[in-house]
């Protein structure tokens, strides 16, 4: 369970973050959406205090962070996003095991956990446990990418766009992928989007920002149903918008595709 | 060339000690430093600028600078702490050179560390690693290459300006080079510079191959390449033990022209081969650094000349009068005022002059300075690098009123031909140098009496004077053993004939057995 309560981080006069009060229940996933400098990143970033809240109280498993120091407090929250950020240096093995080495596990357990988690992601650890990053694709780094920040038992996960720089098919079958592992496991998660149709596809629920500010929090149900403003209408109906583009395409004369 | 090589173990092993010292010593500093800037970008420009700065002092004066610089330090060391600092040698060679590497490892250590990826200083900190943890799992390997090749470089410059680390006492290949230079042995010339453009070759690529190792993890080839590095700063560190750890020989000293390395040689060769004393070589320093280091006990004997002495050490005002009593005048004094002792008066003078092409004076109807002075607006001079700033040059001027179209300074090695090419007009010569003659050069009669007696005296340092009172006696047997016309045949054997100045100082003392 993460609690926010009363959250708000501040850049001199600028407010990136403010007021905000929310909680993902355990094992919810709950999304973030909104435009760019809606604070969503921010949000995230303060929950494992990569960036430091300027007021409001932040707690995991009803423990406040603020007394945890930082590096100890991210080894127990698994985070995943767009750039991925592999180690290039170290193997495929080292970069899923950098969490439970800092944690000091010993070495059979932390290759047991790797192989185990390399096979979670549909990689086989015989064939990609001793690559370097430079070697995979885009969509097999990000699979790295996650079974990294799940590899040490986290309490939660923060994902920040993971699958933002994919493409399409790829970013597909990596969402439904997720979607499968994040059932099994059960894992408590905060997910950053502006995708709305990741959002519906993925959330249980979703909070949207504006400017800081939570604008409004529901399930996808609830938002495409009934939107809380105009604004919010608007961003939810972008996939039925889309879809309807793509219909008016279909039907077009046939003439012009000869 | 046989004689050459026989020195080249000591200047090798001098030269790679003294450069990897200075490596070793530039990137503990300048490692800890670039990663404390990376951190703190708005410190950076400021002092990564000071050190390009320091970078755009040349070499040659940062080297002599760290003299005085070292001299000064050691007055305050000596009363705060009770110990010396060594001014000349190896101190102000590794000072200066240590600074020079700092640079490129300081730039590249920065560049490396901002060069890395922000994804992976995130996700470092997103994994849990403390900002120590980041550093060493993370942003120093993904730096190591760029901080590698900053090493490369400084390795290179390193190596290179430690050529000239020679006229501060530090021996280094750089003496084949200055020695040679002076007295016309190309060879000796081209052997320091290739030797030393080896030596940086073979660094760079040992470094290299350690990098190399570590990208690739292959730990054979980084612990050959280490091995290599660790062997030959062994090597270097033990043989110069050795020779330090030998009977402390007696230090000769010589300035940077052809008549000192003479007889700085026939000096050794005497007590060695007749005395059975051993010594030990220190040539090609500057004359102010030389006399500091003999009154130091760095340098134990060396010849200096009765004038120079006068001017620069004694602060000597007004006519010094004549030969004979300058030189008591010289002995007495640094006796008393300096500790040092006078051995031996040698027989010969060396006094500036200066000199043209017999057969343009001759037109221009130029046989006294006087004459000269009034041709002077017409005419370019030549110097060497003390010239123009030495008293006798004040006192030239302030009599004369020599008013040159041009003076410029070049090495006295380039003097003697631009003159007899006609590239300058008159040169400040040496009245000893056999290219007067051999070039058909002439000197001009100093007809106010300016320019003072430069007796050649043979100079021994307080503490060799008072352990061994013996060699003192000794060196006293060659009291008006040289005379002026003796002298200038053995320079132009070593400046025209291409013999070695040891050849012609050994061939000279088997004609006084």
């Amino acid at each position: 369970m993460i609690e926010l309560e009363r959250v708000s981080k501040r850049y001199g006069d600028v407010v990136a973050v403010d007021d905000l009060s929310l909680r993902v229940a355990d094992g919810e996933l709950l999304v973030l959406l909104g435009g760019s400098g809606c604070g969503k990143t921010t949000t995230l970033k303060m929950v494992n205090r990569l960036i430091e809240p300027s007021g409001g109280r932040i707690a995991i498993g009803g423990r406040d962070t603020s007394g945890v120091p930082g590096p100890e407090l991210r080894r127990r929250i698994g985070y995943c996003f767009q750039q991925v950020g592999l180690f290039p240096h170290l193997s495929v093995a080292d970069n899923v095991g950098v969490t439970p080495q800092l944690l000091g596990w010993d070495a059979a357990r932390v290759r047991a956990r790797v192989d185990e988690l390399l096979e979670l992601v549909d990689l086989p650890p015989d064939r990609y446990r001793d690559r370097v990053p430079a070697a995979l694709s885009g969509g097999q780094q990000q699979r790295v990418g996650l079974a990294r920040a799940l590899a040490a038992n986290p309490e939660v996960l923060l994902m920040d766009e993971p699958f933002g720089a994919l493409d399409p098919l790829t970013r597909d079958l990596l969402q439904e992928r997720f979607q499968e592992i994040r059932h099994r496991l059960g894992i408590t998660t905060l997910f950053v989007t502006h995708d709305v149709a990741e959002a519906l596809r993925l959330g249980d629920r979703i909070a949207v920002l504006d400017v800081g500010r939570l604008v409004q929090l529901g399930t996808p149900r609830e938002l495409l149903l009934a939107p809380a403003s105009e604004a919010v209408a608007r961003l939810m109906d972008t996939p039925r918008r889309q879809a309807e583009q793509l219909e008016a395409l279909l039907r077009a004369p046939a003439a012009e595709a000869d | 060339m046989k004689e050459l090589w026989a020195r080249f173990p000591e200047y090798l092993s001098a030269h790679l000690e003294l450069s990897l010292a200075a490596l070793a010593i530039a990137a503990a500093v300048a490692v800890p430093l670039g990663v404390w800037l990376g951190r703190r970008p708005r410190a950076a420009p400021a002092l990564l600028a000071l050190a390009g700065a320091l970078q755009t002092i040349p070499s040659l004066a940062l080297l002599a600078f760290m003299v005085p610089a070292l001299a000064a330090l050691g007055l305050v060391t000596s009363r705060l702490f009770g110990f010396e600092v060594r001014a000349i040698g190896y101190g102000p060679a590794l000072a200066a050179l240590t600074l020079y590497g700092v640079l490129p490892i300081l730039q590249n250590t920065v560049a490396g560390l901002r060069g890395v990826d922000p994804a992976c200083r995130e996700a470092a900190r997103g994994v849990g690693m403390t900002p120590r943890q980041q550093l060493w799992r993370v942003e120093i390997p993904l730096a190591l290459p760029v901080m590698v090749a900053g090493l490369r470089t400084a390795a290179v410059w390193v190596v290179g300006t430690a050529t000239l680390s020679t006229p501060v006492g530090a021996a280094s290949l750089g003496n084949y080079i200055f020695s040679g230079l002076q007295t016309r042995n190309y060879a000796a010339v081209s052997l320091g510079c290739v030797s030393a453009a080896g030596l940086a070759f073979v660094l760079d690529r040992a470094i290299g191959l350690v990098e190399r190792g570590v990208r690739e993890r292959r730990r054979a080839l980084t612990a050959t390449a280490a091995g290599l590095l660790v062997a030959l700063g062994v090597t270097a560190a033990l043989a110069n033990v050795r020779s330090a750890e030998a009977a402390r020989p007696i230090v000769i000293g010589a300035k940077t022209f052809t008549e000192q390395y003479i007889l700085s040689d026939l000096l050794a060769d005497f007590l060695e081969r007749d005395a059975g004393l051993p010594t030990r070589p220190l040539q090609s320093l500057g004359s102010t650094v030389l006399f500091d280091a003999l009154r130091s006990g760095e340098v134990d004997v060396y010849v200096d000349y009765t004038g120079t002495l006068w001017a620069n050490v004694l602060k000597g005002r007004g006519a010094p009068g004549t030969r004979a009593a300058l030189l008591d005048e010289v002995r007495r004094r640094l006796q008393a005022e300096q500790g040092v002792t006078v051995a031996a008066a040698l027989g010969f003078e060396n006094t500036y002059a200066l000199a043209m092409r017999a057969d343009r004076a001759r037109s221009l109807g130029i046989a006294t300075l006087s004459d000269l002075a009034a041709h002077a607006p017409e005419l370019e001079i030549g110097a060497d690098y003390e010239f123009l700033a030495r008293p006798e040059w004040q006192a030239l001027v302030g009599t004369y009123g020599f008013a040159f179209r041009r003076a410029s300074s070049m090495d006295p090695s380039l003097m003697y031909q631009a003159v007899a090419d006609g590239q300058v007009d008159v040169i400040s010569a040496f009245s000893t140098d056999g290219r007067l003659a051999a070039l058909g050069l002439t000197a001009l009669r100093d007809d106010r009496g300016v320019i003072p007696p430069y007796d050649a005296v043979v100079l021994v340092g307080p503490r060799l004077a008072r352990e061994r009172p013996d060699v003192v006696r000794k060196l006293g047997g060659l009291e008006g053993r040289i005379d002026a016309e003796t002298m200038r045949e053995l320079n132009r054997d070593v400046d025209q004939e291409g013999r070695t100045p040891a050849e012609v100082a050994r061939a000279w003392l088997d004609t006084l057995r």
